[in-house]
């Protein structure tokens, strides 16, 4: 090991929180950069112009999430309302947006620390 | 009678060889240092998955004779893994495997306050200093104050080895009383018409955006401070295998069976350092109250760089966000989502205090890699 460049507390502290705020200044701008180059997200305004069809109305699930590939969890949750004997049809499936009950879950979901 | 004088002997020589003989007052005391921290992990359950393990290691660095430290075993390669910066940044791996990103990537300007939340190291580092602990001492005591066992103790291991037990136990202590220490701080620095403050939820990030961040900031922060690229790297690696939906199994074993053996070895490794000759000593308490004084620090600047965010955006950030800047992931970030909901029920920040909870870990390891930088 070497000499430290400086014992100075101050001049520590004042050089690292501008290198401390200069990289994530940056990072920020970086993930700004890539949110504005993002070719996927064109491509999910494409099919928004044209009209949804609309799902046959015998059709037991419908998936209202377009994004995300999502027949593998309504096959389950589907499995799972019916191995409850509930016999009512399932009409739809969807995801939670942004409601008090979803954070609340998140919440109750982030138990430990990890770091 | 013969039987009975080789008996006599064996016993004595037993006695001789066993550690009871040689058992110090200082032992005695680390033993129920130790037990104290095995209590609290159990019955208060005070981060136990940390905790145990080190208060278990603290147990039984303080047997004598043991021979740990004298020739090759199981405890001597545990003790190699903290003792060469191998443990720390695979448990960084398994918190990228296991942490959303998205929060930050949706509000970058919340990563701001990742960044003031850092300033409670540098409130340490310059405490330490005024009571006669060298720069790289001070350096890593402040570190406590980014709450980051894994940093704190990559950053010990190369500046002040020596510290290495006081260090790491405040700073997983502290971590585990982020709920206790954090609340007051931040009811102190925030008004009630602050925390009612609702803000919009973070938008929908996409995939492009999740698998971009780890590559880039891998290139950018480890291009700018080698010093802490195997941290960031492994972190970001983690994250990697996390979103980009093609290594679901690395990134199930790195969330899980990974970082929990790691954690048994890291947090036992730890509670090994913990023996009474380099424990029991004034600096420790120093550490001790040091380390406090780093977290209510960075709590406290984290909170009013809100305030600052507050009037900038037009009373759009709600200020208690900023506490999550210390990267204590997810805690601090819970906390600030419970301190919201005693003072403004119905009021929910979790996802955005996300944000300045991840960027405080990034925020952490470069002020980390940047003392390493200034001070070998």
């Amino acid at each position: 090991m070497g000499h430290p460049v400086t014992t100075n507390p101050f001049i520590i502290m004042l050089i690292n929180m501008a290198i401390v705020f200069f990289v994530l200044i940056a990072l920020s701008f970086v993930i700004r950069l890539v949110h504005l180059i993002d070719p996927t997200a064109k491509k999910k305004e494409a099919p928004k112009a044209a009209p949804a069809p609309k799902a046959a109305p015998a059709a037991p699930v419908v998936a209202a999430a377009p994004k995300v590939d999502n027949n593998v969890n309504i096959a389950v949750i589907a499995a799972a309302v019916a191995a409850y004997g509930l016999g009512n049809k399932i009409v739809t499936i969807r995801p939670i947006e942004n409601t008090n009950w979803k954070i609340g879950g998140r919440a109750t979901a982030l138990q430990n620390t990890v770091c | 009678m013969e039987l009975w004088n080789a008996f006599i002997v064996s016993i004595i020589s037993v006695w001789n060889d066993s550690g009871y003989q040689a058992l110090t007052m200082g032992n005695i005391i680390m033993m129920i240092v130790g037990f104290l921290l095995l209590y609290m992990a159990i019955a208060k359950e005070y981060e136990p998955l940390l905790l145990m393990p080190i208060a278990f290691g603290c147990i039984m660095a303080n047997f004598p004779k043991t021979g740990f430290n004298d020739e090759m075993n199981v405890m001597m390669a545990i003790g190699f893994g903290i003792k060469y910066e191998i443990f720390p940044p695979i448990i960084f791996m398994g918190v990228g495997a296991m942490t959303d990103f998205g929060p930050m990537i949706a509000s970058p300007d919340t990563m701001l306050l990742g960044a003031a939340a850092q300033f409670g190291v540098f409130i340490a580092l310059a405490g330490a200093m005024m009571v006669g602990f060298d720069i790289k001492e001070a350096a890593s005591i402040g570190i406590i104050g980014g709450a980051d066992g894994p940093t704190s103790i990559y950053l010990t291991m190369k500046l002040a080895p020596h510290l290495l037990g006081a260090i790491a136990v405040a700073a997983y202590s502290y971590m585990s009383l982020v709920p206790l220490i954090q609340p007051p701080c931040m009811v102190l620095c925030t008004s009630q018409k602050d925390r009612e403050i609702k803000m919009l939820p973070p938008r929908q990030v996409t995939k492009f955006e999740r698998v971009m961040l780890p590559v880039v900031s891998t290139v950018f922060i480890s291009l700018l401070l080698p010093a802490v690229a195997s941290l960031i790297g492994m972190l970001m690696l983690g994250n990697l295998f996390r979103e980009s939906g093609v290594t679901d199994r690395l990134s199930d074993t790195a969330q899980n069976s990974l970082i929990n053996i790691v954690t048994i070895f890291l947090a036992t490794g730890t509670g090994l350092t913990m023996d009474a000759d380099s424990f029991l000593n004034y600096k420790t308490i120093l550490i001790i109250v040091l380390g406090l004084i780093a977290f209510i620090g960075g709590t406290v600047v984290g909170c009013l760089f809100g305030q600052l965010m507050k009037i900038a955006t037009g009373g759009k950030v709600n200020p208690l966000i900023g506490s999550a800047g210390v990267s204590a992931v997810p805690m601090a970030a819970r906390v600030s989502q419970m301190v919201v909901q005693k003072y403004a029920p119905g009021n929910f920040l979790l996802m955005n205090a996300m944000g300045p909870n991840v960027s405080g870990v990034i925020g952490t390891a470069v002020a980390a890699g940047t003392m390493l930088a200034m001070l070998s």
